[in-house]
């Protein structure tokens, strides 16, 4: 009951940014196909092959800031109206241990957010199969996979950052994302995040629960 | 914590790179062939151009001790000379012993493509045509066509066969060719199988040409670089896990160990310029350059070496030291691929920040709020650690995200 | 008796301006509290530390004895609050905020609820965001109703509302909690409204309390004098009966405890000569002022 009503606060906050998004998100992978298709018939399909397997042609490179738009817009449709006259006092009132609040924000969240980004990752890999061989697709989710991380992680710095009262703080957090999110997006030749996913994948796990510490100093009367 | 630890890592050594960061200049180095022996040349805020023994060279005295390399500028100027060492010299046999050839690390540390396109080696027309298909080496040799994206069976059966005729133990390890048409022929590709044996494998009108390179016992290969210069003399250099340099000859697939000495394939340089009389072998890496100049029998003539200050050694360097405890970076100037890489600095220079950092740290603590002190002392304690280890990234992160527990 | 708030040694500092030190009082279950003060005197700071959103310096509120900073789930289902400026998800409507809140609370009652809905004239599926003042105060009243907490908290309940609204609010809140013998601990900056709801009032100046007494005894023992001087010039002494004094020139209001017998003996005693010596009737408002000045 209490699960399913905290659910229908988040839902009714994120539904209409979260389909919007999501609308667009699947136009933007259907663009790159269309795109894909289109070069395919005009430089040839050998030809098109070459430039990505040898000359780093990265053909999915629209969906690089994708997901990251993602996570700010979910973090700022989810968190923002908890701002506004400091109205996270009203969820932290609620008979739930507080930071058992905060987490089912986030869990909602993040599933939102995975649930989004699974469509568009397996609509990626589903039309790519048509025209493509598996080491050009494996290449590309090497790829793509880092940018879907930086997603989740400006989710959760997004969450860090919105709920934190004193406004000094938050331009320091908003500096140390500036920093940290870039080593998500780094200009790689395709396939060369493989060997940094594990460690990009664990710091974003890490991650989730930062908004915790902007609701502990809330709750401790920082203003 | 370990995030802003980590942003501040990343962010500021590069910050202060960009802000006082010089250029090395690392010295060209040529053997001449009129003098026998090396020519440098250093750029810099002024040229300076000598040989090994410290004479100075303007420009046009530099130039025509490396006729090889300058001719085109020897011929314009009308001082390129008739004959070098006796012999006389004709500029086409020149142009065509001519060759070029650089290894860097991201060569060999980057990631495979995993298809190649096999070309057509004697398709009877002037250019090479890019194929409609490409292949994979893996439980068999698979060709997929590009246009349906379909494997061709057909044509995959007949190559698997071939090769495993000749002992290919499948999948394939190292597939080392020059995917391009833009060469003056094709030969195909060597390819590395999974039991270390090193074949060469080409299309010869649409037929399957396998052939098994014999090996010396246990050598194994870091990189193979295949070459398309007009001498035709050799398919590719190859460097073997020791850092040794060899040549695949052509045709009677001979191995030909380089008399130049290993160096580290990871993280250094090499260059080889052949010309008419002679090979230059360059080997760069942090800190030293290292020419080896061979005659065109591959047998060793000369050497020579020099070192200088490393980054961290100059003034900026020390600078670097004192501040920061090391780097935290994903790209690496040696590879393609991204990983996080922790550059320790080479002296503990920063410990002494560190500890004043965390003292200055202690100060404001006890100062500030002595009864917070008592209260979270393991807090504390945690942050002062954090600041001893990392230094200014653990002093800025303790005091971004502040350890304040109340009660 | 069983206390629903007990403060102990309440201490606060913004920085290094003290709030209050050492502040102590109880609320005693079913009795309405008002808390009074002028701004700035600590009144939001003490709602914020019983809602565990503020950490005293030092001392602790208990509410059903548990420590505020610490409130259990359970606890916290038996305290109903209502923010300053009846904050509300409001970016709901009344159909989706009361099913929203009665997934937290086992006693949810929709009943109260929805007849004060039923009052408002808005559409069922307007966000709370575009609704005046007035009906916001409603919504939020009734999904505290319908939440039948024990104890109510409200902070600042007048603000915004309509002299209306307010009478309303009020007279439906006091007949709520005498029927089910709540708890209310309320705060407010109109005073008047204060006088038709509480039974105790609890007055706080800068860093100290003032008065902690049941508003009847409050209104009773609390008296304002007035009376001319006959010399312009003369002094009173600000003796320690003397709560407070104002004079502009000649007149002179006094307010004290004592009684009119007692002030006129020590005019007397002292040789001041008055005239026009009267006692005033007070509301709440003339007291509050009178007890902690007009500045």
């Amino acid at each position: 009951m209490l699960i399913r009503s905290m659910i229908f606060k988040e839902w009714v906050k994120v539904r209409w940014f979260l389909l919007l998004y999501t609308l667009l998100a699947v136009l933007a992978v259907a663009y790159i196909f269309i795109r894909v298709r289109h070069d395919i018939t005009f430089h040839e399909a050998n030809n098109y092959w070459y430039f990505i397997l040898f000359q780093g042609h990265s053909w999915f490179r629209l969906l690089r800031y994708i997901p990251l738009a993602g996570g700010l817009v979910l973090a700022v449709a989810q968190y923002f109206p908890e701002t506004v006259n400091k109205r996270i006092k009203l969820t932290f009132h609620l008979p739930v241990e507080e930071n058992r609040s905060l987490l089912m924000m986030m869990q909602f969240g993040t599933l939102c957010l995975l649930a989004c980004f699974l469509l568009l990752f397996l609509l990626l890999c589903g039309l790519s199969r048509v025209w493509f061989p598996t080491e050009i697709i494996f290449s590309a989710v090497v790829s793509v996979t880092p940018w879907f991380l930086a997603g989740f992680a400006a989710y959760y710095l997004a969450a860090l950052i919105i709920l934190e009262p004193v406004w000094l703080r938050r331009i320091l957090y908003l500096l140390v994302a500036a920093a940290f999110v870039p080593l998500y997006l780094t200009g790689s030749v395709p396939g060369g995040y493989g060997p940094a996913i594990l460690a990009l994948f664990l710091l974003t796990c890490l991650l989730s629960v930062a908004l915790l510490f902007s609701g502990y100093r809330f709750r401790k009367g920082e203003m | 914590m370990l995030v802003a630890v980590m942003a501040a890592a990343t962010a500021l050594p590069q910050l202060y790179w960009m802000i006082f960061g010089k250029p090395v200049r690392t010295p060209f180095i040529m053997y001449s062939c009129v003098d026998d022996l090396f020519m440098i040349q250093r750029t810099g805020e002024t040229m300076v151009r000598e040989d090994t023994r410290g004479n100075q060279y303007t420009r046009e005295e530099y130039e025509e001790k490396l006729p090889m390399l300058y001719m085109r500028q020897l011929m314009l100027s009308g001082t390129m000379m008739d004959t070098i060492r006796g012999i006389a010299i004709d500029a086409r046999e020149v142009n065509n012993a001519r060759s070029t050839f650089r290894y860097k690390p991201s060569d060999r540390y980057t990631p495979d493509p995993g298809l190649y396109p096999l070309f057509e080696a004697e398709s009877g027309r002037a250019n090479l045509e890019m194929p409609e298909d490409y292949f994979r080496i893996t439980w068999r040799m698979e060709f997929t066509d590009a246009k349906t994206n379909k494997v061709d069976e057909e044509k995959s059966r007949l190559f698997s066969a071939a090769l495993y005729h000749k002992g290919f133990q499948f999948p394939a390890v190292k597939i080392a060719g020059i995917p391009t048409t833009r060469k003056s022929c094709d030969e195909g590709y060597l390819v590395v199988d999974a039991a270390h044996q090193l074949f060469h494998v080409k299309m010869v009108r649409g037929k399957p040409y396998v052939r098994n390179v014999e090996l010396p016992e246990g050598l194994r290969f870091e990189h193979i670089a295949c070459v398309d210069f007009r001498d035709r003399l050799y398919y590719a250099y190859l460097i073997d896990k020791g850092g040794e340099t060899w040549i695949l000859t052509q045709d009677d697939y001979m191995l030909v160990k380089l008399p130049v000495g290993s160096f580290n394939p990871a993280s250094e340089d090499m260059r080889i310029y052949g010309d008419f009389f002679n090979y230059n072998v360059i080997f760069n890496g942090d800190g030293f350059v290292r020419a080896v100049a061979l005659d065109k029998d591959f047998n060793k003539i000369d050497e020579y070496g020099e070192t200088w200050k490393i980054r961290m050694e100059l003034p900026e360097g020390k600078a670097f030291t004192w501040l920061f405890p090391g780097t935290l970076k994903l790209e690496s100037p040696n590879s393609n691929f991204l990983k996080f890489r922790v550059e320790v600095n080479p002296v503990a220079r920063w410990i002494w920040l560190s500890l004043a950092l965390a003292a200055l740290h202690f100060l404001l603590l006890s100062r500030g709020k002595g009864y917070t002190l008592r209260k979270n002392l393991t807090g504390h304690l945690a942050d002062l650690a954090i600041i001893v280890v990392s230094g200014i990234f653990g002093f800025l992160a303790v005091n971004i995200f502040p350890n304040r527990f109340f009660d | 008796m069983d206390y629903a708030i007990e403060c102990i040694n309440l201490t606060h500092y913004y920085g290094k301006k003290l709030v209050y030190e050492n502040l102590n009082f109880q609320v005693p279950e079913g009795t309405i509290l008002g808390l009074l003060g002028k701004n700035g005197s600590g009144k939001t700071t003490t709602i914020n530390i019983l809602n565990g959103f503020l950490q005293p310096r030092s001392g602790r509120c208990l509410i059903y004895g548990e420590d505020s900073q610490r409130l259990s789930p359970a606890n916290k289902a038996r305290i109903g609050f209502l923010i300053e400026g009846h904050i509300q998800y409001s970016f709901m409507d009344i159909h989706q905020i009361e099913k929203f809140y009665s997934g937290f609370y086992p006693k949810w009652d929709r009943e109260p609820y929805w007849e004060l809905m039923s009052k408002l004239k808005v559409t069922p599926h307007q966000k709370i965001s575009s609704m005046s003042c007035g009906q916001r105060s409603q919504v939020a009243l009734g999904l505290i109703l319908a939440q039948d907490p024990d104890l109510l908290i409200l902070d600042d309940f007048s603000m915004g509302l309509d002299p209306g609204y307010r009478r309303l609010f009020i007279d439906y809140l006091r007949a709520y909690a005498k029927a089910r013998h709540k708890t209310i601990f309320t705060t407010s900056h109109i005073v008047q409204d204060m006088e038709r709801l509480i039974d105790d009032v609890l007055i706080m100046d800068y860093n100290r309390v003032l008065t902690q007494r049941p508003v009847e005894e409050f209104m009773r023992e609390f008296k304002q004098f007035s009376f001319e001087l006959e010399d312009e010039k003369a002094e009173i002494p600000q003796d320690g009966f003397v709560t407070n004094l104002e004079r502009v020139k000649d007149k002179v209001e006094l307010y004290t405890y004592q009684s009119e017998e007692f002030v006129r003996g020590y005019l007397h005693e002292k040789g001041i000569a008055v005239r026009e010596f009267r006692q005033v009737e007070m509301g709440l408002e003339d007291a509050f002022i009178g007890l902690t000045g007009k500045y």
